[in-house]
């Protein structure tokens, strides 16, 4: 199947925008298709895509959306990997050196000191050969962790202005409060001993148990502005003279992948942390419930829950066209439909909306209340007293689907039925008993049908253009979720989902 | 745990620049941001991949911008948008389309609790903790002038000019061109890392000297394509130039900036001339300090016009940025963002849902007292 390819066969989401069937989902409690647009995502859990760790969500805060453990080249953003060297310490037998300072052991003159190996450990980029020893990172005794994080170098001048705003925001804040107390008339008519302020006050106050009138006032701290000055800093004489070697400067790229300091040398680089990956899980903003959720494991790629529209919606493939098209000639296209679910569809291919087609607003009514009061009936909520006031979004704004269809379509005469997806039938022998189809049926087999669809590209395409149809297909659903505790029949909802197939362009005019 | 995290603790806002080329995304109360990412969207319909900015309509805009903060809330800041504040660094003279159009995807999409629109230029200069300065932004597409005293933008005397990075990178592909270097080795990305590697900006002195040694040529790789150019030392220091252009206009940077601190009243001017603060990914490039001073000093004694207005002794300062440059704007965005500034001025989503419209300076309806 044209499984790389954009697919000509394009559904339209029930929020307007074209898609085709594999980017789409299928809400079984609306029951609506929604696409990636009109669906809430919400972040399901954290994981390190090289050592596939998963992070809990706070701690992934902590560490600022990156991994304690692997690190990003700064040259390339390849993974970098850590490898093992064995370096020759000289260990005197008096004092013995730790692993720190390995590196630098100079052979000792003493005959008497023993040569031993120690493992040590630096990072390197498989991809482009750079390694930590090329800027003068020293090689670490631990093959995990331990890699220093570099300080920003204005943290401590950037915590004093935060202070110090902090403090004139508050200052602003407390003054405005004291204008306001004082704006606003007495609440009593005569004054209270504990409305005034002074001495005697506040020792009554302090006598009764309540709390000292006057706050004291926070003063903003004092900080030393910045200081311009005409001293700046003059091009090198080099560059005029010196030729430069790109090798040593960094790219755009490189600077900004390591944002802080984005140095211009290349021997300035740091090993980066590696930024964690999400799983992501989709739900619909209509009656609030998943539609996708992953399994929380970052090794596992299988859903908890899974509403692919491929799934539960049929599936319709363009085949080809009759003849080669011709603007305003009758032509033919065979469209192959398939039944994914388990319980027989009956389709209808029409070209205007089905008038009496889709859900209720009652029965999205109780769908979404049924969610709700799941909700606040947890006992936590009730105990804590916070009450969720859970706004779902459906304030979207819908959006007119985009009238593509420049071919008109003669719709089929009647319904057909499509047959219930049966895996083991794919490796039955015997044909089907030969029923009575209607004639737009060109073959059946298991849950597939292939119809012939006549249609007509208008009029006054010129050769070139690009020919799409569009039609309603109009499908039984049968629903084996049940809203409602007591009912636990499957209902059947009667569904339509507008449909734009791209047949084509039309032909050049044959000389003639 | 999510309704526990939702619930019991404060989350730290988001802070947004969104700039013409790079985007600096972050938190606030952090001494850089996360990340910087290029501001383009990739097409889902066709997986091309197109600048933010560059639109039809205002459907599409709002489409790309959906597209564009999916991937930061997703890919980059790994947070999900709901209920959560945001601080958006923003021009002040920006177009009103782009701030609706961010706004109702943010309050409307994204169901986010409130956002707090920061003028870039004043809040650039909240990270060197003085109330006067004149903010000169070298940014992609633009270069921005605009004078702050005590805290107060001086809106009349706002200057700005067409030339920024962008410029800067077609002269180097004309430049370039003229050598005879195949067109389609000149993309974007080429040019732009040419720029940021090679070229600098040329001191005064050689600048108007007629006989130079130019600076050695550099050979330049270009990785896709196994091509090698040589990229001559005249362009190297010669590209810049177009920033101190003399014309009959009297436009370039060191005009705008002496234009913009007259066009202010005569008690500020003394202290704008001492505190010149230069931000911008365009600031960035070697040498632009040193020429843009000299400049200045020289056109202060130099050209009539200005030495008939400007009196005394008269000497150019700059402010040093605490960060990088491309990033100061934001810098000032995450230290408002960390104050309780968020709670008070923030334009909430009750507000904006009221008639779905981000009060603007411009705009009379929301100037009017008691508006």
């Amino acid at each position: 199947m044209s499984f790389m390819q954009p697919s000509p066969v394009k559904y339209a989401c029930s929020c307007g925008i074209l898609n085709p069937i594999n980017k789409l989902f299928f809400c079984r409690h609306c029951p609506k298709l929604r696409c990636g647009f009109c669906v809430c995502h919400e972040i399901e859990s954290h994981f390190c895509s090289n050592c596939l760790e998963n992070i809990p969500s706070s701690e992934a805060r902590h560490k600022k959306n990156c991994c304690a453990n692997c690190f990003d080249c700064p040259c390339c953003q390849h993974t970098l990997s850590a490898r093992a060297a064995t370096v020759p310490i000289v260990r005197k037998p008096e004092e013995p050196k730790d692993g720190e300072s390995a590196t630098e052991a100079t052979p000792s003159p003493k005959p008497s000191a023993m040569p031993t190996t120690k493992k040590m450990y630096y990072l390197s980029c498989l991809s482009c050969r750079w390694t930590t020893r090329d800027v003068g990172i020293p090689d670490q005794g631990v093959a995990t962790g331990t890699w220093p994080d570099k300080e920003c170098l204005y943290q401590v001048r950037f915590n004093t202005l935060m202070e110090y705003y902090q403090s004139l925001v508050l200052q602003e804040k407390q003054e405005k409060q004291e204008f306001l107390r004082r704006k606003t008339p007495k609440q009593h008519k005569f004054p209270s001993l504990t409305d005034r302020t002074g001495l005697t006050v506040s020792l009554i106050r302090r006598q009764i148990g309540w709390s000292d009138k006057s706050i004291p006032k926070t003063k903003p701290i004092n900080i030393a502005a910045a200081e311009a000055s005409a001293e700046v800093e003059a091009l090198p004489e080099a560059i005029f003279t010196q030729p430069i070697n790109l090798r040593n400067i960094t790219t755009v790229a490189q600077r900004h992948s390591q944002p802080a300091d984005q140095p211009e040398a290349v021997s300035k680089l740091y090993p980066q942390r590696r930024s964690l990956w999400i799983k992501r899980s989709l739900r619909c903003r209509q009656c609030e419930h998943n539609l996708i959720k992953p399994e929380y494991h970052p090794t596992s790629i299988k859903y908890r829950i899974q509403l692919f529209a491929s799934y539960h919606v049929p599936e319709v493939v363009m085949v080809r066209c009759e003849q080669p098209l011709q603007s305003g000639q009758a032509n033919a296209i065979f469209l192959k439909f398939t039944n994914p679910t388990m319980y027989d569809m009956t389709i209808s291919v029409l070209d205007v909306a089905p008038q009496d087609a889709q859900i209720s607003p009652d029965a999205l009514l109780q769908a979404c209340r049924i969610k709700e009061e799941a909700i606040t009936s947890s006992p936590l909520l009730k105990t804590t007293g916070i009450t969720l006031a859970r706004q779902n979004s459906i304030r979207e704004v819908k959006r007119e689907v985009r009238e593509l269809a420049n071919a008109t379509i003669v719709p089929l005469e009647g319904p057909f039925v499509l047959n219930q997806r049966d895996d083991s039938k794919e490796f039955d022998e015997d044909v089907q008993a030969p029923t009575e189809e209607p004639k737009f049926i060109v073959w059946r087999k298991g849950n597939k049908v292939l119809i012939r669809l006549d249609f007509t590209p208008a009029a006054e395409l010129q050769s070139g253009n690009a020919v799409t149809l569009g039609f309603y297909m109009q499908y039984t659903y049968v629903n084996t979720v049940s809203n409602t505790p007591d009912k636990k029949e499957p209902t059947t909802h009667a569904l339509y989902s507008r449909i734009f197939i791209e047949a084509g362009e039309i032909a050049n005019a044959k000389a003639n | 745990m999510p309704l526990y995290e939702s619930v019991m603790q404060e989350k730290p806002p988001i802070v947004l620049d969104i700039g013409n080329a790079y985007t600096k995304l972050g938190f606030a109360a952090e001494s850089h941001p996360r990340k910087i990412i290029p501001t383009e969207v990739v097409l889902t319909t066709t997986g091309e991949t197109k600048l933010l900015f560059d639109y039809a309509g205002t459907e599409e805009l709002y489409d790309q911008i959906v597209d564009f903060l999916q991937t930061i809330f997703f890919k980059h800041l790994l947070v999900s948008p709901k209920e959560r504040k945001f601080v958006i660094v923003e021009n002040i003279y920006g177009q009103t389309i782009i701030r609706e159009t961010l706004a109702r995807a943010l309050f409307i999409h994204f169901d986010v609790s409130s956002v707090l629109f920061v003028p870039a230029h004043l809040i650039a200069l909240s990270t060197l903790a003085v109330p006067t300065g004149l903010v000169v932004d070298i940014g992609y597409s633009e270069t921005t002038i605009m004078p702050v005293f005590s805290g107060v933008q001086i809106m009349a005397a706002f200057k700005d000019h067409s030339y920024g990075s962008s410029a800067v990178q077609e002269e180097i592909k004309r430049q370039l061109l003229a050598t005879g270097v195949k067109e389609r080795l000149l993309t974007p990305s080429v040019l732009e890392d040419i720029k940021v590697r090679t070229c600098f900006v040329n001191s005064f002195e050689r600048a108007y000297k007629e006989e130079k040694q130019s600076p050695p040529d550099v050979e330049y790789g270009i990785c896709d394509d196994d091509a090698v150019i040589s990229i001559p030392g005249s362009l190297r220091e010669s590209v810049y130039e177009l920033l101190f252009e003399q014309n009959n206009e009297r436009d370039s940077l060191p005009h705008l900036i002496l234009r913009a601190i007259l066009d202010c009243s005569m008690d500020v001017r003394r202290s704008l001339v001492e505190s010149i603060f230069v931000i911008g990914g365009g600031a960035m490039v070697p040498g632009l300090l040193a020429r843009l001073k000299q400049e200045l000093q020289h056109l202060l004694e130099n050209d009539s016009y200005y030495a008939t207005r400007f009196h005394g002794q008269l000497q150019f300062k700059f402010y040093q940025t605490i960060g990088k440059q491309n990033f100061t704007a934001w810098l000032g965005g995450s230290l408002c963002g960390a104050t309780d500034l968020i709670q008070t001025r923030s334009l909430t989503k009750d507000s904006y849902l009221r008639n779905e419209h981000v009060p603007d300076w411009s705009n009379l309806c929301d100037n009017r007292n008691g508006g």
